[in-house]
């Protein structure tokens, strides 16, 4: 079991009201899944991600992440598990500007600890896998939106994360480029990359393997989406 | 990692560089002004300092003390006069010092149609050794004239001009008193020195100024030279002595010396460098609120990106590590600036001072390296101090909240 939710609720406080984001959520995903979270906007699913790439903590239940209760650990500790297990691909890719592609790909490397030649060495072999070798010295602003989608999912790649979670991945895409973004997504899934991604387009979750609908809060469905892949549950 | 921090604040600071050279202008004034303001008044100690050994070095001033009506009643009849007599007594019982006794007197030297109104000093051949003031033509005063009351003076540059203009003074004659004088000699020109022109001096001999003038032997005061500066302590205080067991036990005498003068100097040049130290500190503070606001800006700008490689393992202290070393990168390179725009500022200025002050030839900034250490220092200081908290801001942001800050 990599995730692991139990009763995880989450109360914002917004002025005098509170605000009940997420209402006692139970969530099991295995390692290799590919699932996907659909919802409207304001049905949690934001919130919910936050959680799961432990961005924020949850106000009640627990949430256990291969095998580790996060609750109990500290926010330094909780950033060394976002550089070590876990993988972002944002909506707006998020790449930093007057920097390369490689410079992008380096930098959970680096926070990592590891080696300088190291890091470029690592970050090269991913921009490859990606298929951007011939793009690794270009600025993040000299990429095509589908070419800066690739390099922010070969960063999430580079501590060979145990969950790779995409927020809106192909928002920002037109749709052969968003296709290609998918068709990435279903071979690292083939290898056994654990994928979790939230999208709003039922069309999108459909590539998943399982579709989990969120809606005010509460998971409203969780079905196999029929696709080829077997289902793990 | 903290050489692609250094990287990065580097092009950070170059990608918005109006911005940057902006905030590193109050840093560069602020370091420039302190450099210049201290090298200002390092020079002016120096000058004031070497103009006053100019005059000679290692001086005892004697006068005598005013005294009151009750003392010169209860000392009546007693010897409570500075006399040569004294002069001559103090050669005698400390024969390594070098005595010159002075005496002034206000009168009014004519000659031929001119006339030049001033102070004469009377004194002996060793004023001229005591106070390193030497004449220009002729020869200053000697033994002879003074054992002989003649009537020889010796001009100061000045005097001599407004009497004979640019011809040769001596061997000429001035009336003084209806007593016929012959010019010996011409000092050489050596300018004022705290708020006495050396070149509107006159000297005679003493003997003879006291016998025409003054028809006594009260001086007005003498000077000492004491060949060994360590000496001054103890030389002081028995000369001190010496001169109250010959004023029958009556302490009418004060004893000055030249480090006293010195001191004052000093006082006066420690006000002006915590004054124009403080005002160029308040400029650095200043740079240093610049840093701090533009830095401000930078993190709220960056927001997204912290929150970016927060979410992707960035910890706390090495966001505030990434915003402290741009605002200290500002502040060194705008201190290096402020370092080498200081040294020119205070060379300049120095030069200026050197043109317009009469006399002021010799002025010149001094330039101390710790002077320039402190300056860099504190600019760095001021990075350190006023990026804290701008970083400190930064790294606290919430990652998710910063992701989707807009």
């Amino acid at each position: 079991m990599l995730i692991d939710l139990r009763q995880v609720s989450k109360t914002y406080q917004a002025g005098q009201v509170a605000v009940h984001a997420l209402k006692t959520i139970h969530l099991h995903i295995a390692k290799g899944e590919f699932v996907a979270i659909i919802g409207q906007s304001g049905s949690g699913k934001t919130t919910l991600l936050d959680i799961l790439g432990c961005l924020s903590r949850p106000t009640g239940g627990e949430y256990w992440l291969d095998g580790e209760n996060t609750g109990a650990l500290t926010e330094s500790q909780l950033t060394t598990i976002r550089n070590r297990k876990i993988g972002f691909v944002f909506q707006t890719f998020h790449l930093l500007p007057r920097k390369t592609a490689l410079d992008n790909v380096q930098l959970p490397l680096m926070y990592a600890g590891v080696s300088r030649p190291a890091q470029i060495s690592r970050a090269q072999e991913l921009l490859t896998q990606v298929g951007l070798e011939d793009r690794i010295t270009h600025y993040s602003n000299q990429l095509s939106g589908g070419q800066q989608q690739r390099v922010a999912i070969a960063r999430a790649l580079a501590n060979r994360p145990a969950l790779l979670l995409a927020d809106e991945p192909t928002g920002n895409l037109d749709s052969q480029s968003g296709k290609d973004i998918l068709d990435m997504f279903a071979s690292l899934h083939r290898e056994g990359q654990t994928i979790v991604m939230i999208t709003h387009d039922p069309l999108i979750a459909q590539r998943a393997q399982r579709r989990i609908t969120l809606a005010d809060g509460r998971i409203t469905a969780d079905e196999s989406t029929g696709s080829r892949d077997p289902v793990l549950l | 990692m903290i050489g692609s921090i250094f990287q990065d604040a580097f092009k950070n600071l170059t990608a918005n560089i109006l911005r940057s050279s902006l905030t590193m202008l109050g840093v560069i004034i602020g370091v420039a002004s302190v450099i210049t303001m201290i090298a200002i008044v390092e020079g002016g100690q120096l000058w004031l300092v070497n103009s006053i050994e100019r005059l000679g070095t290692n001086l005892l001033f004697v006068w005598k003390k005013r005294l009151t009506v009750e003392e010169r009643r209860m000392f009546a009849g007693r010897n409570t006069q500075l006399r040569y007599e004294d002069a001559l007594a103090i050669r005698e019982r400390f024969p390594e010092l070098v005595v010159a006794p002075i005496l002034e007197l206000d009168q009014k030297l004519k000659t031929g149609d001119r006339d030049y109104s001033g102070r004469l000093t009377a004194t002996s051949p060793e004023f001229s050794t005591i106070r390193n003031f030497h004449p220009a033509t002729g020869r200053f005063l000697t033994r002879s004239d003074l054992k002989e009351w003649k009537r020889t003076i010796v001009l100061g540059k000045t005097v001599a001009e407004v009497l004979f203009g640019s011809s040769p003074a001596v061997g000429e004659e001035v009336k003084i008193a209806d007593q016929r004088f012959t010019v010996v000699g011409v000092m050489e020109p050596k300018g004022e020195v705290y708020g006495q022109d050396y070149d509107e001096m006159m000297f005679v001999p003493v003997t003879t100024g006291l016998r025409f003038f003054t028809g006594n032997d009260k001086i007005r005061s003498l000077i000492l030279h004491v060949p060994e500066r360590g000496h001054m302590p103890e030389v002081t205080e028995e000369l001190h002595q010496f001169l109250v067991q010959r004023h029958d036990g009556v302490d009418d005498i004060r004893i000055r010396n030249q480090g006293e003068f010195l001191g004052a100097i000093d006082q006066t040049i420690w006000t002006f460098r915590i004054v124009l130290g403080g005002i160029a500190i308040v400029a650095l503070l200043v740079g240093g609120i610049g840093i701090m606001n533009i830095m401000l800006v930078t993190v709220t700008e960056r927001t997204r990106e912290i929150g970016l490689r927060k979410a992707i393992g960035a910890k706390r202290r090495d966001i505030l590590l990434q915003f402290l070393i741009e605002s200290i990168t500002i502040s060194v390179v705008g201190g290096c600036v402020g370092v080498i725009v200081g040294i020119f500022a205070a060379n300049g200025f120095g030069n200026m001072v050197a043109q317009s002050m009469p006399g002021g030839g010799d002025w010149g900034a001094v330039i101390q390296p710790s002077a320039i250490l402190i300056a860099f220092l504190f600019a760095v200081g001021v990075g350190v101090t006023f990026g804290l908290f701008p970083a400190m801001k930064a790294a606290r942001l919430d990652p998710a909240e910063a992701l989707r800050y807009q």
